[in-house]
């Protein structure tokens, strides 16, 4: 029975550490993730237009199917999960010996494997050593780095270049991994909302994209919002200075423009709307005495100010209504657009202690205009903007991104990197003369190899003809020094 | 004999090269006195049509070695090409300079971008790879590329916010490098089938496909009694018109619908013969065949000129709005370059079925050409990830999530994957030659969908492109 259970979770790991498995998986992916981007996707559709886009019982069984939510559905997220299994099973399985071939490199190839190689090359030396040394200097003008091999007695030359090109591969992997595993954790624990403040307002309330609402542990305040535009009224730029408060104090401040958010604990806050609110924020307008004498002067009120006129005399701005409508003797507030504007001032005299309304426009029966010492004209109104936050929390996302560069560097090691190796070993030819054998291999870009290889060849008989010159001359000079010697 | 057939085509070959420089150098003449008038000699258009004179040039050349097989045309084809790429170089240059960012912010740069690494592209593949044909695929290319630029509005636009960021420069760029290795890629897999002795019916069968391929997606903007949907064109505004955020106005032209759906069964005819052909072995219905290309060929200009005219004039009533809206080749770019491709297509299984030999004669080795396919999309592969990246992280700054499943995002993700299972087979399982081959081209058709596909018929973020 152990041995039935054994077997079983044999081929189990057989199956899932196969190539064939994580092709099978991948292709299954790529489908369902081309069904989700032709089926309409709930969370960025809106939901009449699903039913118009489907007849009701297409819809009920795309639901059923979690064909409208694909990328969120559980099975997706199954998939996945069962990609990165197949990933890492594959490379358990392929590791140990890929790390054998790293760790314990092949220095002394015997003559089995020698006569596999496809760049080799055999050279008549005058003696072992001469060939050997000859072969170290031909590979240092090559710029590789070389190890003399001593095996049973006898000499031989091993150099190899960038062995971590046999790691590369494990390097993509798991560099696939820790994206996945960003994703994962975002999707566990990481979150998305919407906060919207108005100028000045202060906030840690953000409205999940579910409808569910969150609280921060620190809170938001906007100081101030506005928008630039390009001189053909597209907008150029949207900016917004948030601060962040926490226990009533700043702890810090930031413009945010589109492209640059707040960063605050892991919390972001992204520039994602802007507009302006139904509240006033400034009244410009112009005050004239009522009797005609004495200068206009200019004003600017904001909301709930009161702002001296003279010795007696105060304005306060008391009421702002965007869109107006008079009934029954009554001002009604109609929408909150600003189509329509009304202004209630308060006009309030210090000795008298006498209050009346001041309307703008003049809305006859209800405004006391003629009775105010002063007429006002305005001039601007500048309304309250708000600004809208995007908020997203993704613990995950260093994870996301380290994988990303962790794999740019593995795929260049990948893709333009080969792992070279040569040896060099003394053997003898037919007649029983002493050579040198040659030969080498690249993992990958063979061609450049073979170059490479041929390059080395030229440099070598170079160096031959080198050693075979410098003998002669010590040849020629041995008679020479002797009688010099024998001179002393 | 073998002497008076090579001297023979040398002599016209030479009429063909002084032909087409006066050509060039009358059209040059003429450009000049027209600009010399109006002042300005070096701005992006002019030399935009400086290039295009010279890609036309290259590709007159280019066809002319695929008609008469005189190698000389293919040299002076690539002195054009050099030209053109000299004049593109200086009019991507100046609109950078007066747009003040690199020029990837609308379809326009994008295009004069792509143009340009098209014509780096052919030439790195013929002077390093010797596939001295490449031009013949490419420069019709990049004339329609040129072409479709004279109908975009070419005013420097100013960014939206969202587009001011250097992530998304790298971004754009990473991605035109990725797509145009895929397409070089594509080209050097169709090579590496010629000179594997595909048999020239696959071809067709292949080419008739493709070209079904773009007529059915002409035919999702079918509208009832034979209408053809194309976007409204507001021509002071130089832009489409828009209901809503994001949703185009569609005018409906009429009888148009019909004329496409009559050139789609031309265009299937082929296909169908082929798999006459096939089924009762006989060569007859390969012959009528290849007919049916011409004749197809010949429908498809009639629609493209159809279209061409449609476009251009007349008022067209909406399903959407009420009232009668103008529409314009711009706001049809995509159909445009379909209708333009099929017949380009078309042509090109002409070229292989009247002169395979010559172009055999022509292209490196099938060996080499397998291996410089692996090459490219070993290039492209490194691009795409990057690519994907580097968006990845454009739109994490910008919108706050680096990974939303929009479609041209996912379809980014299919197209990775596609190739990744190319090099895994190719590594691990020793995929060579036309298995890889096929793989190669199945991963550019990928590319073209999210490219053209994913903006023409799948809604998504990607607003911009």
């Amino acid at each position: 029975m152990a041995a039935g259970f054994g077997s079983i979770r044999h081929k189990a790991w057989q199956t899932l550490s196969s190539i064939k498995t994580g092709v099978v998986l991948l292709i299954l992916v790529v489908i369902v993730s081309a069904l989700g981007t032709i089926v309409l996707q709930r969370p960025v559709t809106e939901a009449d237009e699903l039913q118009r886009a489907y007849s009701p019982q297409m819809l009920r069984i795309f639901d059923a199917l979690g064909l409208t939510d694909v990328f969120h559905s559980w099975w997706f997220v199954a998939l996945l999960v069962l990609v990165s299994l197949s990933i890492v099973a594959a490379s358990v399985d392929r590791f140990p010996n890929a790390w054998r071939f790293f760790a314990r490199p092949y220095k002394y190839p015997d003559e089995s494997f020698r006569k596999t190689l496809r760049s080799q090359v055999q050279v008549a030396v005058p003696d072992q050593e001469t060939g050997l040394r000859a072969f170290e200097r031909a590979l240092e003008r090559i710029g590789f780095s070389s190890q003399r091999v001593e095996r049973d007695g006898r000499s031989s030359i091993f150099s190899e270049r960038h062995r971590i090109s046999v790691m590369a591969v494990y390097i993509v992997h798991a560099s696939l991994l820790l994206i996945f595993l960003g994703g994962i954790i975002d999707a566990m624990w990481g979150w998305r909302g919407f906060m919207s403040l108005n100028q000045g307002q202060q906030s840690n309330q953000i409205e999940m994209h579910d409808g569910a609402h969150r609280a921060l542990p620190f809170a938001i305040r906007c100081d101030s919002a506005g928008q630039e535009r390009y001189a053909d009224g597209t907008p150029k730029k949207w900016w917004s200075k948030l601060a962040v408060v926490r226990d009533g104090q700043d702890v810090e401040r930031k413009e945010i423009v589109v492209n640059d958010p707040l960063v605050y604990k892991g919390v972001r806050f992204y520039q994602a709307s802007y507009g302006t609110t139904d509240k006033v924020d400034q009244l410009l307008l112009t005050a004239m005495p009522a009797d005609g004498q004495g200068q206009a002067r200019e004003l600017t009120l904001e909301p709930n100010q009161a702002e001296t006129l003279d010795a007696d005399t105060t304005v306060q701005l008391a009421e702002f209504i965007p869109d107006y409508v008079v009934r029954d003797g009554q001002v009604y507030t109609r929408s909150k657009d600003v189509q329509n504007p009304a202004v209630r001032l308060v006009v309030a005299s210090k000795k008298s202690g006498k209050q009346l309304n001041y309307w703008i426009p003049a809305i006859e029966g209800i405004a006391d205009n003629a009775a105010s010492p002063y007429r006002f004209d305005p001039k601007d109104l500048k309304m309250g903007y708000f600004t809208g936050l995007e908020v997203s929390h993704e613990p995950g996302q260093w994870g996301v991104w380290a994988g990303a560069v962790l794999m740019g560097i593995g795929l260049t090691l990948v893709f333009y990197i080969s792992h070279v190796r040569i040896w060099a070993v003394p053997v003898q030819d037919a007649a029983g003369r002493p050579a040198l054998w040659v030969g080498g291999i690249a993992n990958r870009n063979r061609d450049a190899f073979e170059a490479h290889f041929e390059e080395l060849r030229g440099k070598l008989s170079e160096e031959l003809k080198e050693q075979r010159k410098l003998r002669f001359e010590a040849k020629d000079r041995e008679p020479e020094e002797l009688l010099a010697i024998a001179a002393k | 004999m073998a002497r008076a057939r090579v001297e023979q085509p040398t002599a016209s070959g030479s009429t063909l090269i002084s032909m087409v420089g006066l050509g060039i150098a009358f059209l040059l003449l003429m450009a000049f006195l027209n600009v010399v008038k109006t002042g300005s000699l070096l701005t992006d258009t002019n030399l935009l049509y400086a290039a295009l004179i010279f890609y036309v040039g290259a590709a007159t050349l280019d066809l002319g070695f695929g008609i008469t097989g005189t190698e000389s045309y293919l040299t002076f084809a690539s002195y054009a090409t050099w030209a053109g790429l000299a004049a593109n170089t200086g009019a991507v240059a100046h609109r950078w300079y007066e747009a003040g960012h690199p020029p990837f912010a609308s379809i326009y740069e994008m295009l004069l971008s792509f143009v340009w690494m098209l014509a780096v592209l052919t030439l790195v593949a013929e002077k390093k790879y010797g596939v001295k044909v490449i031009g013949t695929v490419t420069m019709p290319v990049a004339i329609v590329g040129v072409v479709l630029m004279q109908l975009l509005r070419t005013d420097v636009r100013p960014l939206v916010p969202a587009l001011q960021s250097t992530w998304l420069h790298v971004h754009v760029t990473l991605a035109m490098l990725a797509y145009a290795a895929c397409a070089l890629s594509f080209a050097l897999a169709m090579m590496f089938l010629i000179q594997d002795r595909l048999p020239t019916e696959t071809f067709l069968a292949a080419t008739s496909l493709a070209t079904i391929g773009i007529y059915a997606g002409i035919l999702t903007r079918f509208e009832k009694w034979g209408g053809l949907n194309v976007a409204a064109w507001n021509a002071e505004e130089k832009s489409e018109v828009f209901i809503s955020r994001g949703v185009r106005l569609f005018v409906t032209i009429p009888d148009l619908g019909w004329l496409m759906l009559l050139v789609a069964f031309a265009v299937a005819a082929p296909f169908a013969l082929y798999l006459l052909a096939r089924a009762k072995k006989d060569e007859r219905f390969l012959v009528l065949a290849n007919r049916a290309v011409f004749l197809s060929i010949l429908l498809q200009v009639l629609a493209l000129l159809t279209f061409l005219l449609r476009t251009r004039n007349g008022q067209y009533a909406s399903l959407d709005a009420e009232g009668l809206y103008a529409t314009s080749l711009a706001a049809s770019p995509f159909i445009l370059s379909g209708l333009v491709g099929g017949i380009f297509t078309s042509l090109m299984y002409l070229l292989l079925l009247w002169r395979r030999a010559d172009l055999e004669r022509a292209l490196p080795s099938a060996e080499n050409l397998d291996r410089i396919t692996y090459k490219t999309i070993c290039i492209a592969f490194p691009l795409l990830t990057l690519m994907i990246a580097a968006g990845a992280y454009w739109a994490n700054r910008t919108w706050g999530a680096y990974w939303s499943w929009d479609p041209k995002e996912t379809w980014a993700a299919i197209t990775w994957l596609v190739y990744a299972g190319y090099l895994h087979m190719r590594v691990t399982r020793g995929w060579r030659g036309r298995r890889a081959a096929y793989f190669a081209i199945l991963g550019f058709m990928v590319v073209m969908f999210t490219f053209f596909g994913v903006t023409y018929l799948l809604p998504g973020l990607h607003a911009y492109a």
